[in-house]
């Protein structure tokens, strides 16, 4: 009977009401099957019994034992239910004591008093609608800490099937999973190696097994195959990672100066093997055939190599196939005949696609990543948690960091008043600040490009369209790009120092509009110069695309040569300024936004010229290469890494939008803008003697229309490429796509805003329900102290308690307790009118009740049978205490759950009378064991006590009862 | 290091690359670093897997972590008996779940445990305290201690339950994209 009651009040069903919200789901199925319901059924049943007797004051034991038969039954069917009760209940229980025990009072022991989640994750996270397996496993490996020893006798076998059921379900999901879909889900578990390859053996096991009922011969070729790709994927993925450039390096950049400064160097690297792609599709398609058929370039014969032409681009290099005019527009014959028109056109314009197309993918993956709705969680929250890079290695580094933090810190603690202090004057003399220096760096752009437009003109009259050029008039075009270059340079020098004066109230908009400012310079500077190719230098030479190509040379060449200088003058130089002469300028930050955007201007020149000069990013690749060992260098001997951690990853995905937008589509529109309007020159380069670069396509389907079977080719030119209809339903259709996106997206903010707000409606539902339930617990304790007191009075035997002696009132007391604070709920409830936290309340309450009084119980017919033990009695008794103490706590426990399955506002009455019913037959049974057993003089004060409390008890329950109703 | 073959059968370091963010070579160089940490206790031979497992105090000297802050909490949240003792396949778990594959959701999760010194799957004040005097070795005054915990937990609150629970710390996650690339270390 004893172990029976057990389980029945340990069967979790009990303390149901779940913490975890997000558990909800999948212990709400449970709770319905769980006792709960019949329960209530049963006690109502013996509710209208003891209504019927309460007038009567006859003690009947017969009316106690329905209620009774009743309730054993119900553990028995419960206990059919108890592995599903398991489930829902463990995992949330457990945790709420550990949280209750822990951050009370146990919280510095805890790795030795707990022993709990190895690799279980907490269990609040269970339960990611998206992720359903994740929950389920989660869930379940939240159950191993179970540290009860109380239960864990009970629980074992429970929880064993608990585990495969959960596990049958998890390998049930992965099953259907095509193999990689598979494998990311199993990587992606939260669990420890030892489970995930358990999951993954089993799926394999449940899989094979599966097919073997299929056909057996093409399942298991077909198994093999699929090993067979895998590990090739998985070579392949190895070798990439072996082939992958400057590991090693990153990872000591990384170590040392953090993340923010490593997403520079991924940067130059990604731009390095962009130009490598680029280089290699240019040089596969264009060069190659033009070397194999003419392996030598027809230079004129008075041209020789002198030096010079690798800083100008000039001289011996114009005649080579590094430029335009190195191509011919003849079609090679060989074992197939090679168009260079075609090829030359196309090549540039799958170039250009693919541009378009790498760009906007990493931009909008760079946006999905790193785009965050608001910035609101701007400083505290997120310096605390999110803001340290765990990447940092270096011991310097680390102190440097800490004390950063500690700066920031304390500037955003001294902040918060700062803001708030700005009066108006103060703000228009700000923005009277911001509006003068805008001006200025504007200004300052428009005279760049006004000079340099100035410039272009007068060295435009200078040159000649001659064969070869003088040492010294090949000398003066490098005036051009030496004064590009330089403004490039010094200008941004002028905007950093701008930049001082001006108060931001953030670091982020500091940046900025620093990067703005020298975008607009560059872009100026780029626009003014594009204006001269375009319009004077186009209509000049004979060879006019040649000496684009050539300026563009020299403009690479001298970027390059600016930025050694930049770096040795900037860093360099700073460096030794800041430790010896001027002690308090320091050590230089390595200025993340200026060096991001030089990279970017340089990728732009690389654009641009790839029509012009279609070798140009082999250029580009030396030019990065050398930079990043120099960055690196300059980096680790005279920088610190930089002062403020700022949010990289934004700033990452800032710069690869301005990197599409305005310089990408600048120099795309550019290369449009030749290939189709602009007439190639008609002396050399595969175009000449065309209108346009784009008639060549013309060209090629009058050539088409004469072979047959090529109608449908011919179709495509004229009705969609050259029709004005297409692009304008083009036009349309992605204007409405656009559109209904944006009602998407404008739809999911506001139900972003929504769910937030039930967010922090439940929070405010949590609190409440927290607050009620204190309220509750303080008149019992007051309650409590208050009837120990009584008792002791009226036995006339003060006795401690709290030493758990021989205390049989004390299983009683947990009754009374219980009652009472149903009673108190009641009221509550009659009076103000809340239904559901009383509800809860009272069920939870019932079920404290009916825990002691079976406790109670049990204990008594241990006690009938043994009766001559007393030491075992009283023993038992501090273990019913106990216990019932345990469920007490777990009850308060399982309050933070939400309230659902648990409105019985009915039952709460009928427990009280059940308490009632209870507490009365007990002293009545302390009463007659008064009279029989063994140790008389132990047991009268207690038996009499009881029985007053019983008929205490009673009559405030009717006192009660009458209120209530 | 030898062959390797002898460390680590086929089906072996299949499981591994299923199971984690590692391809096989990354496995055997894990392998090699574990066992750099104490060559006389980690066989070279996995094949049978051995139950061998290194206390916290090696594996924290580890460069990759030897100056990090939370050091010791990283190492206990990935051991399995919470002491920090870490067997092979938890030393794998640990540098995959801190590996660049890894999914936003899963570090959040670690880093979740990482945050949460008490284990009571919360992070209270407490909690916050510990972190901020790891992060700023203990230069703060403990009233600006307070005043950046209240504020810390005032700001990604959302439930109002003063202490910070798993989702709360998700969507803070979410709205700081910078933690995917710097929860991360490189082995």
């Amino acid at each position: 009977m004893t172990s029976y009651s057990h389980g029945g009040f340990h069967n979790p069903a009990y303390h149901d009401s779940e913490t975890l919200e997000i558990d909800r789901r999948y212990s709400r199925k449970t709770d319905h099957t769980n006792p709960y319901a019949r329960e209530e059924v049963a006690w109502r049943g013996s509710n209208n019994r003891t209504v019927a007797e309460h007038g009567s004051m006859i003690q009947t034991v017969s009316g106690n034992d329905s209620p009774y038969g009743g309730w054993q039954e119900e553990n028995r069917r419960g206990r059919e239910n108890i592995p599903m009760g398991l489930i829902s209940t463990q995992p949330g229980r457990t945790p709420w004591q550990n949280d209750l025990n822990r951050s009370t009072s146990y919280s510095n022991i805890d790795s030795q008093y707990n022993p709990s989640p190895p690799g279980p994750p907490p269990s609040s996270i269970t339960g990611k609608s998206t992720i359903r397996w994740r929950g389920n496993t989660m869930r379940r490996m939240s159950m191993f800490p179970n540290t009860d020893p109380a239960y864990a006798a009970f629980t074992e076998n429970a929880i064993k099937n608990e585990m495969e059921n959960e596990e049958q379900n998890l390998v049930k999901e992965l099953v259907p999973l095509s193999t990689r879909e598979r494998i990311q889900a199993i990587q992606e578990l939260p669990m420890s190696f030892e489970e995930k390859k358990h999951i993954r053996s089993q799926v394999l096991a449940f899989k094979s097994s599966n097919q073997s009922r299929q056909c057996t011969c093409f399942t298991d070729c077909s198994e093999n195959v699929s090993l067979f790709f895998r590990r090739c994927g998985y070579a392949i993925r190895s070798t990439k990672q072996t082939l992958g450039l400057w590991q090693g390096t990153m990872k000591e950049i990384g170590g040392k100066f953090g993340t923010s400064v490593l997403s520079y160097f991924l940067f130059l690297k990604w731009l390095l093997m962009f130009n490598i792609f680029s280089f290699l599709v240019n040089f596969s398609f264009i060069t190659i055939p033009v070397l194999v058929f003419e392996p030598s370039p027809n230079t004129p014969a008075n041209v020789t190599f002198r030096g010079l032409e690798l800083l100008t681009g000039a001289g011996y290099f114009r005649y080579t196939v590094m430029y335009y005019g190195g191509y011919s527009n003849e079609t090679l014959h060989g074992l197939v005949d090679y168009d260079m028109q075609l090829s030359y056109f196309f090549t540039i314009a799958v170039y250009m696609a693919l541009c378009v197309f790498v760009l906007v993918i990493s931009a909008t993956n760079s946006f999905k990543n790193n785009y965050t709705p608001e910035a609101s969680a701007s400083n505290g929250a997120w310096q605390l948690l999110c803001s340290w890079d765990f990447r940092v290695t270096n011991e310097r580094a680390v102190r440097q960091r800490k004390n950063n933090l500690r700066v920031q810190l304390k500037e955003s603690l001294s902040e918060n008043s700062y803001s708030e202090q700005l009066t108006l004057s103060v703000r228009l003399k700000h923005f009277g600040i911001y509006l003068g220096f805008w001006l200025l760096s504007i200004g300052l752009a428009a005279g760049c490009g006004a000079s340099i437009f100035f410039l272009c003109r007068y060295e435009e009259q200078r040159t000649t369209d001659s064969v070869s050029w003088t040492l010294a008039q090949e000398a003066e075009t490098l005036v051009v790009p030496f004064v590009v270059s330089l403004m490039n340079l010094v200008v941004p020098l002028f905007y950093s120092l701008f930049n001082k004066f001006e108060h931001y109230s953030s670091q982020r908009r500091k940046v900025y509009a620093l990067v703005l400012r020298n975008v607009f310079l560059r872009l100026s500077i780029l626009g003014v110069l594009c204006y001269h190719w375009m319009n004077v230098v186009s209509k000049k030479y004979s060879c006019w695309e040649t000496i684009v190509g050539q300026s563009l040379y020299r403009l690479v060449i001298f970027d390059f040569m600016f930025l050694l200088l930049g770096s040795f003058f900037g860093e360099f130089l700073r460096n030794v300024i800041g430790t010896t002469l001027l002690p308090s300028l320091g050590v230089p930050d390595f200025d993340i936004a200026r060096n991001v955007l030089e990279l970017i201007y340089a990728q732009t020149l690389s654009w641009v010229g790839i029509y012009f000069s279609p070798l140009l990013p082999a250029i580009q690749i030396l030019k990065f290469f050398i930079l990043f060992y120099l960055k690196k260098v300059s980096l680790t001997r005279n920088c610190q890494p930089p002062q403020r951690t700022g949010r990289a990853a934004q700033m990452q995905t800032a710069f690869i939008c301005l990197l599409f937008f305005p310089f990408f589509v600048g120099s795309l529109s550019i290369v449009g803008y030749t290939a189709w309007s602009l007439t190639p020159s008609t002396q050399c380069g595969p175009f000449k003697g065309l209108n346009n670069t784009f008639s060549v396509v013309a060209v090629w389907m009058e050539e088409l229309e004469e072979i047959p079977g090529a109608d449908w080719v011919i179709w495509i030119y004229q009705r969609v490429i050259r029709s004005e209809v297409f692009y304008f339903l083009i036009t349309i259709i992605i204007i409405i796509i656009t559109y209904m996106f944006w009602q998407i997206s404008q739809g999911r903010k506001e139900l972003i805003g929504i769910l937030k707000q039930q967010i922090v409606n439940e929070g405010k539902d949590k609190s409440f329900l927290l607050d009620k339930l204190q309220n509750l617990q303080k008149p019992n304790r007051s309650n409590k102290r208050h009837k120990q007191m009584n008792t002791e009075k009226h036995s006339k035997r003060p006795e401690d308690h709290s030493s758990g002696g021989p205390s049989k009132s004390n299983a009683m007391f947990q009754a009374l307790l219980a009652r009472q604070q149903l009673e108190e709920e009641e009221e509550r409830r009659s009076t103000d009118g809340v239904p559901v936290p009383s509800d809860i309340s009272s069920s939870s309450a019932l079920t404290l009740a009916m825990m002691a009084r079976q406790r109670a119980e049990g204990q008594e017919e241990h006690f009938t049978r043994v009766s001559d033990q007393h030491f075992s009695q009283s023993s038992g008794f501090a273990h019913v205490t106990q216990v019932t103490q345990r469920s007490g706590g777990q009850l308060t426990d399982g309050y933070y759950g939400a309230p659902e399955d648990l409105d019985h506002p009915t039952s709460s009455v009928s427990s009280i009378m059940m308490q009632v019913m209870q507490a009365r037959q007990r002293a009545e049974e302390e009463d007659r064991r008064q009279w029989a057993p063994a140790h008389p003089q132990n047991q009268a004060p207690s038996g009499s006590s009881a029985l007053i409390q019983a008929m205490l008890a009673r009559q405030q329950a009717q006192n009660e009862f009458d209120d209530g109703y | 290091m030898g062959n390797k073959q002898t460390i680590f059968t086929d089906e072996q370091l299949d499981a591994y690359q299923d199971c984690t963010f590692f391809t096989r070579k990354e496995i055997l160089r894990l392998h090699a670093r574990y066992h750099e940490l104490a060559p006389h206790l980690v066989p070279m031979d996995y094949t049978n897997e051995p139950d061998c497992k290194l206390p916290l105090a090696l594996i924290v000297n580890m460069p990759e972590l030897k100056e990090n802050p939370f050091r010791n909490r990283i190492v206990e949240s990935f051991s399995e008996d919470g002491m920090g003792n870490l067997s092979f396949n938890e030393f794998v778990d640990m540098f995959s779940v801190l590996s660049e594959m890894a999914p936003r959701e899963l570090k959040a999760i670690y880093a979740f445990k990482i945050y949460d010194y008490n284990v009571d799957n919360y992070l209270c004040k407490e909690d916050l305290k510990k972190t901020l005097n790891k992060l700023t070795k203990e230069e703060l005054t403990p009233e600006e201690v307070d005043l950046v915990c209240d504020k810390t937990i005032e700001e990604a609150d959302l439930d109002g339950d003063n202490k910070l629970s798993y989702s709360d710390f998700e969507n803070m996650i979410t709205r700081a994209p910078d933690f995917l690339s710097t929860f991360h270390i490189r082995i």
